[in-house]
């Protein structure tokens, strides 16, 4: 029986029965109670005609099912911000270079096929393969310049703009003091793309897999209302065109985004599947439970109130990965008595964080030492005191700082997003001030907008925050605090801080640029504008039917390596 | 007739309206812009982002703009968070799910709220009664956020065919639809136990009980018509809300509706998309209640005279 028949029987049924019961004849109803069982045993039998699930279907196709934790914003690269958009665009456009399936440290070449650079890695050639966009043009090194135009255009107001600061003179270009034959980027030939950085930037490498790195097709964005064309629709459906392992094929808002293998991708004999469907599921529990029905192969986060059932009921699908990802409070500087460094290390001193990851996020994280999480040759973290002797030194610093046993101190605020984690991490550390150094603070969860025009605006005292790397370097944490960055937002700054950060960007070998950075953030956290809590970790759920992935610390999984068995 | 319904749809007109002015300079009054992303946006980027989308203009200047797109080329703007995506693409992908997610959740609630509310007012201070009463009170109180994802732990999981959550399947409406018609179904049981139970204790009843009719008869013959009349007023504004979409229901079970877009497009400040859906519930809550007008006039002859005279 159809779907839809099996439910007008239903229907029937219930009307005949209402009927009967409302015209008083209940003994008739129940005579044809034998009659109904049967009913609804045909209608269950019916419904396991395929018992097979969505995920087993697809795999049968060759599909992959993936999470993507929301709607993405747009697949335009100079649009794009969020990382569930950065996914989908890593599937259907490549850049200069790709990312490894298992070693984050490893660089394969994408479009380029070599590259060479000057002495001091200034100073970059790349030698383009002979590649195609899927409608058939060839890749030349003129959409790459033309991508680079485009988002660093003063007119564009392109919002990830900064990422390609590191070219020469980008930022005078992006702020519309340079002309754009100024900037760092030529084409030295169709095959040939050459560009000049600000400094010398030996893992430029890691920088160019960020999405904004990629190229665009010149021919369909200026199809599509030209370069400057904020709503061009060359990235809708119908007129993508794109260099990767897929193409666009088909998008549903809230629903799903599919994306089918591309013919004309210069590795398309390497792609593992036929396509992929991306499930933009916001809620966690409602993506778990998904994934317990059969309903996608990988998703994307498991709450921490459901690792414990995840971990018993499928120990076969469980992971838990390292992220590159950091959770910390933001300490408004400016406003007292936060501006009194010994009342900072106080707080930070008093923040006991293994409690913090045993009890609040359930084991899926590490306790954070540093503010850097360990990676890319980069380890700054240390032993932890035992946390009698931290709260006992917080409690002197407090009294230093004029509030003996918490006397007299002002009621701060701390600010969150309406996220539950979130909250009941601040709910935590409330009882932890409270208990360790006798201060109160109150607890406002803010949603998502009203939140960031907050923390921006820094109108606030303490900010539930978190940041999660965008490339493989310490830099891309320890830059954060560069004086008046426009992510530090806690007013904090340090002539010797960014001092050193220049070094770094001077410095001619990787170990003298690590060991800057390191001495940027010992300068850092002896101000403690932050109190970092936890390096998070990626829980989530993987089918045993999945090949071909592995844990990495961006979390920049080259999915045409993914394989789903049926 | 006609003269009521040229009145009602004038009248619908002017709500729309004031609907659609508060909703401008509301959405302009909440704190941050549509551009704020997680990382702050340096100054001139986001001056170019608003001279683009005309938001760096004074706020009347913006509202006579949108006015003007709608009127002149039946334009709501685009999605300030989507680029590239017009509002009424989103309108005409998401309506759709939510239409027919309502049309079946409001089925399944007439369906069961008002042989539910008649059989309690039938059997009226009996078991039946308490019986339909207590379930329709507990519908009424359980939240959606509750029996949503119970629906999709007990039988999404275990009942063949069934799906927890999702949308690739024509069977996935069954379990939202079944949330959202049991939780009206409440609502129309008590209202419909409410209107019978009056009826039934009137004149002309006991009169046809004395002369003989037949218990169907009586219910559905003459109690109905006028029994139902309290939850014929609630239907149109409930059927207007079910098919504009439920927030909770749709996260729960991850249904691509109306009321995600709802919600995102507020948090996320994409005014126009705002604008746009504020526009289509205006618009569908004044059909709703047109309708139900109108039934009500059909239903009841007193009405009819008043409208007539």
């Amino acid at each position: 029986m159809s779907g839809g028949g099996k439910w007008m029987f239903c229907f029937l049924t219930y009307c005949s029965l209402a009927h009967r019961v409302l015209c008083g004849r209940i003994v008739r109803v129940v005579k044809m109670l034998p009659f109904m069982c049967v009913c609804v045993a045909a209608l269950l039998l019916s419904g396991c005609g395929d018992s097979r699930s969505s995920a087993e279907k697809a795999a049968e196709q060759g599909v992959l099912i993936v999470g993507n934790n929301q709607e993405p914003m747009s697949l335009d690269p100079h649009k794009a911000t969020a990382v569930a958009d950065g996914k989908i665009i890593a599937a259907l456009l490549e850049g200069l270079v790709r990312p490894d399936a298992q070693d984050e440290t490893r660089i394969h070449p994408g479009m380029a096929e070599r590259w060479e650079h000057n002495a001091d890695a200034t100073v970059w050639t790349f030698y383009l393969r002979e590649a195609c966009w899927s409608d058939g043009k060839p890749v030349t090194a003129h959409d790459f310049v033309y991508a680079y135009h485009r988002l660093l255009h003063p007119e564009f107001g392109g919002k990830y703009a900064e990422m390609l600061y590191p070219l020469w003179h980008a930022e005078e270009f992006n702020r519309g003091t340079r002309t754009w034959e100024e900037v760092g980027v030529k084409a030295l030939d169709d095959r040939r793309l050459q560009l000049t950085l600000t400094c010398p930037t030996p893992h430029l490498l890691h920088l160019l897999l960020h999405f904004t790195w990629c190229p665009v097709p010149a021919h369909a964005v200026e199809a599509h209302g030209g370069m400057l064309d904020r709503r061009s629709l060359w990235s809708r459906v119908g007129n993508w065109v794109g260099n990767g392992a897929y193409v666009l094929d088909s998008h549903h808002f809230n629903d799903y985004l599919l994306v089918a293998a591309n013919p004309r991708y210069w590795r398309a004999h390497e792609v593992r599947n036929r396509g992929i469907r991306f499930l933009p599921i916001v809620n966690g529990y409602t993506e778990t439970r998904m994934f317990m029905d059969g309903k996608l192969h990988i998703s994307n986060n498991v709450p921490p109130e459901l690792l414990a059932v995840a971990r018993r009921q499928r120990p076969d699908a469980y992971c838990q990965d390292t992220y590159y990802c950091t959770i910390f409070y933001r300490l408004n500087t400016k406003r007292p008595p936060l501006d009194d460094v010994r009342v900072r290390r106080a707080l930070a001193l008093a923040v006991d964080r293994d409690s913090l990851v045993n009890d609040v996020v359930r084991g899926a994280g590490r306790a954070a030492s540093c503010f850097t999480p360990p990676g890319a040759g980069y380890d700054h973290s240390f032993a932890f005191a035992p946390q009698g002797e931290r709260a006992e030194l917080a409690r002197r610093l407090l009294a230093e700082a004029g509030y003996p046993d918490g006397k007299g101190f002002p009621v701060l605020e701390i600010m969150t997003t309406s996220r539950d984690v979130q909250r009941i991490m601040a709910e935590t550390i409330q009882a932890m001030w409270q208990r360790e150094l006798g201060i109160h603070v109150e607890i406002r969860a803010c949603e998502w907008t009203a939140y960031k025009a907050a923390q921006q605006n820094g109108d606030y005292d303490i900010s539930s925050s978190s940041w999660s790397g965008d490339y493989l370097d310490p830099a891309t944490f320890v830059e954060l605090w560069r004086s008046g960055g426009g992510n530090n937002c806690t007013g904090w700054g340090s002539p010797a801080f960014d001092k050193a950060l220049n070094e770094a960007r001077r410095a001619s070998s990787s170990a003298v640029r690590l060991a800057c950075l390191c001495q940027a953030e010992s300068i850092m956290l002896e101000a403690q504008p932050v109190i970092p809590l936890y390096w998070s970790e990626r829980t989530y759920l993987k089918s045993p039917a999945v090949e071909g992935w592995y844990p990495l610390l961006l979390d920049n999984h080259p999915l045409d390596a993914v394989q789903v068995k049926p | 007739m006609i003269k009521l319904l040229f009145k009602r749809l004038g009248q619908g007109c002017l709500v729309i309206f004031v609907l659609q002015t508060i909703t401008f300079f509301l959405v302009r009054m909440l704190p941050g812009n549509p551009f704020l992303g997680e990382r702050k946006l340096p100054e001139h980027v986001m001056a170019q982002l608003n001279a683009l989308y005309g938001l760096d203009q004074g706020a009347l200047v913006q509202y006579g703009n949108y006015w003007k797109g709608i009127i002149c080329s039946g334009d709501f703007g685009p999605s300030l968070v989507r680029e590239g995506v017009q509002v009424a693409d989103i309108i005409a992908q998401a309506f759709p799910v939510s239409l027919w997610l309502g049309v079946l959740g409001m089925g399944i609630a007439i369906v069961v709220g008002i042989p539910a509310g008649m059989m309690a007012a039938y059997w009226r201070n009996r078991w039946p009664d308490a019986l339909f009463m207590l379930l329709a009170m507990a519908g009424i109180c359980i939240p959606a956020f509750v029996i949503a994802p119970l629906f999709g732990l007990s039988l999404g999981m275990h009942v063949p065919g069934l799906s927890v959550a999702g949308w690739d399947d024509p069977l996935c409406a069954v379990l939202p639809a079944l949330t959202l018609g049991l939780i009206n179904a409440a609502y129309i049981a008590r209202l419909t136990r409410g209107g019978m139970v009056e009826v039934l204790s009137a004149d002309f009843i006991r009169t046809a009980r004395a002369k003989g009719v037949r218990a169907g008869r009586l219910l559905f013959v003459h109690a109905l018509r006028s029994g139902l009349l309290p939850a014929v007023s609630y239907l149109g504004p409930a059927f207007a809300a079910l098919i504009t979409g439920s927030f909770v229901v749709e996260t729960c079970f991850q249904v691509p509706g109306m009321g995600l877009h709802f919600v995102n497009a507020t948090t996320d400040r994409d005014y126009f998309l705002i604008q746009g859906l504020v526009f289509c519930y205006g618009v569908l809550i004044v059909i709703a209640n047109l309708v139900v007008d109108l039934v009500l006039v059909a239903l009841n002859p007193r009405l009819r005279s008043q409208g007539a005279a």
